[in-house]
Formats: C-alpha cells, structure tokens, sequence
C-alpha cells in the first residue's frame, strides 16, 4: 500500500511538471498539435479520395473506415502520451548510457522511463479520435447500448496496451544491439496499415499484423464489433488475452535486457 | 576541385559508414520496409477489385503495382530529411562552429545526405528495382524498361534528390526560429507525402487540386520521375517536367542562400 | 561496508575494421571481440572510508564502479554493498547508495533543481522531517539555496556538481561513490566540492569511493587508494606507504646571497656519501640552489644543518615527489615487468 501511494505521489508531482511545460511552451505545443491535426486530416482525405473511386472497400462504406480510423487513434494516443519515453531508451540513452540514471533509483526501471515524460503531442490524436468517434455516434453507424460501450473502454485500455507491449519489446532490443530505433519505427510503423480491413491482405501478412505484431487488434478488428451485430464479443475478449501475453513477453525481454546493460564508454 | 572533394568528401563517407555500422538493422530495414509496401500493393489491388474500373486516376492496375514500387524505390533515394540534422545542430549548438570553419554548411549537409542516398540506392532500392522488373516482365507480361527511360528517370530522380534536399535545408532552417521542430517535421513529412504523390497518385486528385499542384515544387519530388518511368510523358511534356524540375533546383538554392544569410546574420548577433 | 570477491567483466562486440571498406566487409562478418575491461579484482573498504580509485583511462575504474552501483552484471565473482549483492537486489541497494558522475547528470535537464529534489524525495522515501535536515545541512556546505529555482540546463558547471551531489546525498546514502567529481572545474569550485565531501564523511559516516584524476582530490580526501591498471589491481594501501615505498627523492631550494660559498660546500665529505648520491643545481638569476637526494640515505635536517652553518639563508623549501610521478612511475614499472615476463615467455 505505501508502495502503491509512492509511486501515485511521484506520478502526480512529475504531471504536474508535466502541465507546467505545456504552459511554458504554449506556441510549440500548439505547433505539435496542428502537425498531429493535419498528419490525421491527410490520413482521411486519403480515405475519401479512394472512396471517390469506390463504393465500399471488402464491404466497408467510407464512414465506418473513418470510424475504425478514429477509433485506432484512441489506444494509440493513450499509449503515445504515457509512454513516449520508450523510444528514448531504442534510440538514445542504452547507446549513450544516460540509461544508468534508472538503475541508480531504488524504483522500478519500467514505471522510471515511463514516468519520465508525457508526451503532449498524443492529444492531438486523442482529440481527433474523439471527434471522429462523435461524428460516427451523429451518423448513427455504431450499436450504442451498456454492453458496448463497457466494451469499448476495455478494447481501448487493451490496445492501448498492446501499443505500449510493442515498444517496449522492440525498444529492449537496444540492449543487445545498442540502438534499436529502427526496428521500433518500423514496428510502429506498421500500425499504420492495420488501419484497413484486413481481409485485402495475402494470408502471409494478415497473420503477421494480428498475430505477430498485433496492430490488427487495436483498431480494425475490434472496431468491427462496434458497427457490426454479427461480430462476436471474443473479438474483444482475444484483444485483452494479446494484450497481457504480449506485455509479458515483453516486460521480460526488458529485464532480460537489462540484466545485459552494459552502459556506455566500453 | 580535388581540394572540394577532399573537404566534401569525407561527409558522404562518413554518412555511409554510420549508416552500416547499424548491422542488424540493416537486414530487418530491407525486410520491413518491403513489407510495408507490400501492403500498400495489397490496398491498390483491393481498390481496383472493388471498382471494376480498368483505370483509376489514368493508371491501369498493372501501372499501378510499378507506381508503388517506383515510389518506393524514388522516395528511399530522394527523401533524405536534412532538416533533423540541422534541429540537431541547432539544439547541440555546433552551427556556430560551422560558421567558423571554412566550410559551406549546406554543402556539407548534402554531402552528407549523398552519402545515405548511395546506401540508400543499393539497400534495398536498386534491388526492388530490379525484382519488380522481373515481377513485371514474368507475372504481368510486360515489356522491360527501355534503356532510355530508365535514364531518364535516374536523371530525373537525381534532380528530385536535390530539389529535396533543397526544400529541406529551407524548412530545417525554421529550427533557429523555435524549439519545437519535432511537430513541425511530422506535419511537413505528412504533407509531403501527399503532396510528392507518395500515398496516393496526383493524378487521382480532382482537377483544381491537381492545378494548384503544378505550382508547386512537391510533384516534380516523387511524382514526376516515376510518371517518367512508366511513359507517361513524352517529346516536349518531357521537357517541360524535367525543365520544371531544374528551374525548382535553381529557386530553391537561391532561396536556400538568402535565408541561410538571414540566419546567420541573427546567428552572429544573438549567438549560436 | 564493501566488499569485493573476484569481480571480473568482459564485453563482447564485433570485430571492426578500419575504413570504408572494413565497413562493408564488417557488414557480412560475423567476428566478436572479448575484451577484458575488470579482471578478477577484489578489496574490501570499511565504514567511513575515503577511498581514491585510481587508474589511467579505460584501466576499468567506472567499469568497477558500475558493477558495485547495480548498473552493470559483472561476468563472474561477486559484490556485497552494505550487506546487498547490488544486482540481484537492485532496488535495496540503490537506497543505500548515492552516485555521482561527473560529467553526466542525474537531475532533470529542464526543470528547475527544486522540482528535480522534489521527485527525488519521492523517488527516495525520504520523509518530511528528513528532507528539511537534509537540506538544510547541504545548503550550508553546498550553498544550493544560490540556485535552487533555476533549470539544470542554466547551471554552471561547478553548480551543476554542486546540485548533482546534493542530490546523490538527500536520502543519506552510506555509501557514496564519486566518479570524477572536480572534472572541468576551477580551483575554487574543486576546493570547496572537497570541503564538502570532507565533511559530509565526518558527519555522517558515509563510506566515499572517488575515482578521479587529480592528483588533489586524492591528496586532501583519500587515506587509502587503490590503483587498476589495464583492469588488474596494482595497489591497494594507505596514501602514506605508498609514498613510502615510491617517493623516495627529496629536494632541498634554498634562496642565498653568496652563490660560491655553497658551491664549495663538500657534500660528499660532510655526509659521507658517494657523489652519485645527489644532484646539485643553481639558477643564477633567482639565486636559487637546489640539492635533491635519496631520503633513504641521506636525511632533510643534515642538509639543513650544514647549510645553516655556512650560508645565509634567505628562503627554504623541501619537496617531496610529487604522487602523480609516483603514479606514472608505478604504471610503468607494470609495463616493464609486463614486457619481461613477455620476453621471458618468448625465450622459453
């Protein structure tokens, strides 16, 4: 218990810091923001530019891909805004050895780099996720009623944390190679196309995005279950189960790493 | 000249050595970045499957699978970010010390970059390049590029790596006026990539959209070469494409010079 | 406080090769290299302890460092830090301990350096009552106060050290280790950083552990000193014995008026002693002559007397060898035998 008051007492005085930058720097934190709006806008105005060329994609209208696209944002920005700090350690502070600084705090390593830094940015994908879900409830394309929206909020924890399973995995792997960036921008970098149905992709691939590198399960599978009666809920309970298998593959791959920290100046 | 290579030179073959000394990356590079167009492959395939049309934005979908790859191909060789490395220079402070040294820094940013173009050219470019050929001469019975237009684009392409540079040097410059080039980067990379014809061809654009479009530098970026490559223009179309290509180099260097003296007049009196 | 069994680390990394071309062929093979950074060291330091760690660049000092902190694995042998094997349990051990780096930070860059206390507090444990003591003792030997509101990233260099070392010390660490804590600062700054760690160790017992290389940081905090070279340990002893065994050359500068009265002096018959057994020098423009000798066969107060006697003196000062030619004389001595037992092995 004292514990758990700790490491809430230390969360909430680094937040506040946390909003006190946001204050500080109020032009270049609206300048990330209309980078994240125009980055989302694009990925819609390419949506609707191949609609104009079609009437539905694999049984998909243009509105509920604007739902799925909206509804991927959500997870993704939740783990963007708490976690951003993972790809520091791919990309920077194993290879520099600045990642000694945790080793050094009687902390858990994995709350330290991830208490570190909240990444302002991901409103921006947040905000746009929900303006997009709201335009779906308006056009009335999404089954509301207790059961889904219980569902919703534990499909959106879930993939979040699948998001967050993902980068810590690939970001572990800078302790054996030093720099793990681009493999973790080019993981992440998939989640990208996870954003369409999968059902256009040759068997090969559509088994890597939902079951190597799940993205599948963040935003285009459970999204169906939001706008389909004939999708059944396992598709959310397969979500929550990826979810915590991935996180502990990765979480002990990072241990498994550090114990093979070999800091910087060798 | 020989004294220009000697100063020059070792930026491009530093940039190349860095870029290898990432061993295991570099295998999964090739690996990933393929399949992330293969998938975009799979989109195209999926949309003309489901429009019944024969061409889409004037491109059939044979034309549409070398369109891709081409943009692949075109994009790993052109779009190499200078502006990173001068938010780096700028946050580290070192643009000062270039100022100092008897050394062009935008010279040297693009000897640097040409460095990570060679790389990029072999790793994987050249050889998507080659295994599409292949592909579109075994699976699509197609006839194999021309000599002459496979020149063509490589000239073409070279112009749009300078034009790209160019351009970035510009917006890099913005680095000096905020501290937050991250968001900045992200937004142009987006942009760009709309607007160079990376995602989506330009050709699939309303009509208004494509107007605007042939007023700015981005579609001489990707578009350009690769509609090069697939024969779209032809005689004095040519010309124009690529002569447009050359006039943008030569606005974008001018323009690059005279804000790079703005700069470092500010440079010189608030300090690095 | 600490003890030490046997600690050995080696890392292993592809074999690289030189130019562009090495780059490509290193590319497509698959060579490692060991390299033995920390071989089979041990020692053991007590409560309260100023230990100098020393040795030359890349001897291994923050390799030990490291692995006595938790941050490393060490290859093979073991560490027991108050008790706590510093890897297994890292956490416990981290509250025990207090590190220093000299050229990197451990407080946050952009905020000011109360915020980086207050997470610290939290990050620590350390309760209310606690913290005010603690500060108010580093404000006064670090004088933190100057620049508590200020970020990290406007600090001094000196400041910076400062603030990095109170917060190494806010949770009263037992054990404290300092690597490189004056690099890069001005005399002033080193002398009160040393003040500081003076009395930080009287007052509260804290076991310090400092590698550095200056050679006054050692003279004025380290009793004892431990020497690494290329990863093996070469000395371990008091400060005292090492000077002892090493510094054995004395010299004697004395200021006259009347050059050729000393330049007559006999030395050899007066102490009788071979005349190889000293050197003598005169710098004429200072009038400064000077005598250095072997303090094992000849003793300061003779020299003295029989200068006193016959000259008029007007300044005198006595040197010892200076530790920093001590310590270069040990590292080649280790060379040479080195090479020797090379050579022996070769001729066998």
């Amino acid at each position: 218990m004292h514990t758990v008051k700790r490491y809430s007492r230390l969360y909430r005085v680094l937040i506040t810091q946390f909003f006190k930058g946001i204050m500080q720097s109020k032009v270049d934190f609206l300048m990330g923001l209309l980078g994240f709006f125009l980055t989302q806008f694009l990925g819609i105005a390419f949506l609707y530019l191949v609609f104009q060329q079609i009437p539905e994609l694999s049984g998909w209208t243009f509105k509920q891909l604007v739902f799925i696209y909206g509804f991927a944002q959500i997870p993704r920005g939740l783990d963007h805004l708490f976690t951003d700090n993972i790809w520091m350690v791919a990309w920077r502070l194993v290879v520099s050895g600045d990642f000694d600084r945790y080793m050094l705090r009687p902390m858990n390593v994995f709350f330290q780099v991830i208490a570190e830094k909240l990444q302002p940015d991901a409103l921006g994908e947040l905000l746009v996720g929900s303006i997009l879900i709201v335009m779906s409830l308006r056009d009335g394309i999404m089954i509301v009623d207790g059961f889904h929206i219980a569902m919703f909020v534990i499909s959106i924890l879930a993939g979040a944390v699948i998001y967050t399973a993902i980068k810590l995995f690939f970001a572990s792997i800078a302790f054996w190679v030093k720099v793990s960036g681009p493999f973790l921008s080019t993981a992440y970098e998939l989640s990208n196309f996870a954003k369409y149905p999968t059902e256009i992709y040759a068997k090969g691939i559509r088994f890597v995005i939902t079951w190597i590198i799940p993205f599948a399960f963040v935003a285009y599978l459970p999204a169906g279950f939001f706008l389909k009666e004939s999708v059944s809920v396992s598709v959310i309970g397969i979500e929550c189960i990826l979810a915590v298998v991935f996180m502990a593959i990765s979480y002990v791959t990072f241990y498994i790493g550090i114990g093979r920290y070999e800091s910087a100046g060798n | 000249m020989k004294k220009f290579c000697k100063i020059y030179l070792p930026f491009a073959s530093n940039e190349l050595k860095r870029q290898m000394s990432y061993k295991g990356a570099f295998y999964l590079f090739i690996l990933v970045s393929l399949f992330g167009s293969f998938i975009n492959y799979y989109l195209w395939m999926a949309i003309y499957g489901s429009s019944g049309k024969a061409t889409i934005g004037n491109l059939t979908k044979n034309e549409m699978v070398i369109y891709v790859f081409m943009v692949y191909v075109t994009s790993s060789i052109v779009t190499i970010t200078l502006a990173d490395w001068v938010s780096e220079d700028v946050v580290k402070g070192s643009v000062a010390m270039n100022l100092i040294k008897p050394i062009d820094y935008r010279l040297s940013l693009m000897w640097r970059a040409s460095g990570q173009m060679v790389y990029r050219f072999f790793v994987p470019g050249i050889f998507v390049w080659i295994g599409m050929e292949i592909y579109k001469v075994k699976a699509l019975g197609m006839e194999v590029v021309s000599p002459v237009t496979a020149l063509l684009y490589v000239v073409s392409s070279f112009l749009s790596f300078l034009l790209y540079l160019l351009f970035d040097f510009c917006f890099g410059m913005v680095a000096f006026f905020t501290t937050y080039i991250f968001g900045m980067l992200m937004a142009k990379e987006a942009m760009l990539s709309f607007l160079m014809g990376q995602l989506i061809p330009l050709s699939m654009f309303p009509s208004v959209a494509q107007k605007v479009f042939d007023f700015l530098p981005f579609s001489s970026m990707v578009y350009t070469p690769v509609m090069i490559y697939l024969g779209k223009y032809s005689g004095s179309e040519l010309a124009f494409v690529m002569g447009r290509q050359v006039a943008w180099v030569i606005f974008l260097y001018l323009l690059g010079s005279l804000i790079w003296k703005k700069v470092t007049k500010r440079l010189v009196v608030l300090g690095g | 406080m600490i003890e030490v069994k046997n600690i050995s680390k080696s890392f292993i990394s592809p074999k690289k090769y030189p130019g562009l071309k090495g780059t490509i062929k290193g590319l497509f093979s698959n060579e490692k290299v060991e390299k033995v950074a920390v071989n089979d060291i041990s020692f053991s330091i007590g409560e309260g302890e100023i230990v100098g760690y020393i040795g030359s660049n890349g001897a291994g000092k923050s390799t030990t460092i490291k692995m006595m902190t938790g941050i490393m694995v060490p290859t093979s042998g073991s560490c027991l830090v108050n008790g706590v094997d510093p890897c297994k349990k890292r956490n416990e051990n981290a509250k025990n301990i207090g590190v220093v780096f000299g050229q990197r930070t451990q407080l946050w860059w952009d905020l000011p350096l109360s915020e980086s206390f207050t997470i610290l507090k939290e990050i620590y444990d350390v309760s209310d009552e606690a913290y005010e003591e603690r500060m108010e003792f580093l404000n006064k030997v670090l004088e933190l106060n100057e620049f508590f509101d200020k970020p990290v990233r406007t600090l001094s260099l000196g400041q910076r050290m400062r603030a990095d070392l109170g917060a190494a010390l806010l949770h009263n660490p037992k054990v404290l280790y300092l690597d490189e804590p004056t690099i890069g600062l001005d005399l002033v700054v080193k002398e009160n950083i040393r003040e500081a760690i003076k009395e930080i160790n009287e007052k509260y017992k804290t076991t310090v552990i400092l590698t550095t290389h200056d050679i006054g940081d050692i003279e004025e905090l380290c009793r004892r000193i431990i020497i690494i070279d290329k990863g093996t340990k070469i000395y371990d002893g008091t400060l005292e014995h090492l000077k002892e065994i090493y510094g054995t050359k004395r010299s004697i500068s004395v200021e006259v008026r009347q050059y050729d009265k000393v330049k007559d002096i006999a030395f050899d018959e007066l102490l009788q002693v071979e005349k190889d057994a000293y050197e003598t020098e005169y710098d004429g423009e200072k009038s400064v002559f000077t005598i250095s000798f072997d303090k094992r066969k000849i003793k300061v107060p003779q020299i003295l007397s029989i200068l006193m006697e016959r000259v008029d003196v007007k300044d005198v000062r006595i040197e010892e060898t200076q530790l920093e030619e001590i310590v270069k004389q040990i590292y080649l001595e280790q060379k040479e035998q080195a090479v020797e037992e090379l050579e022996a092995a070769a001729n066998e």
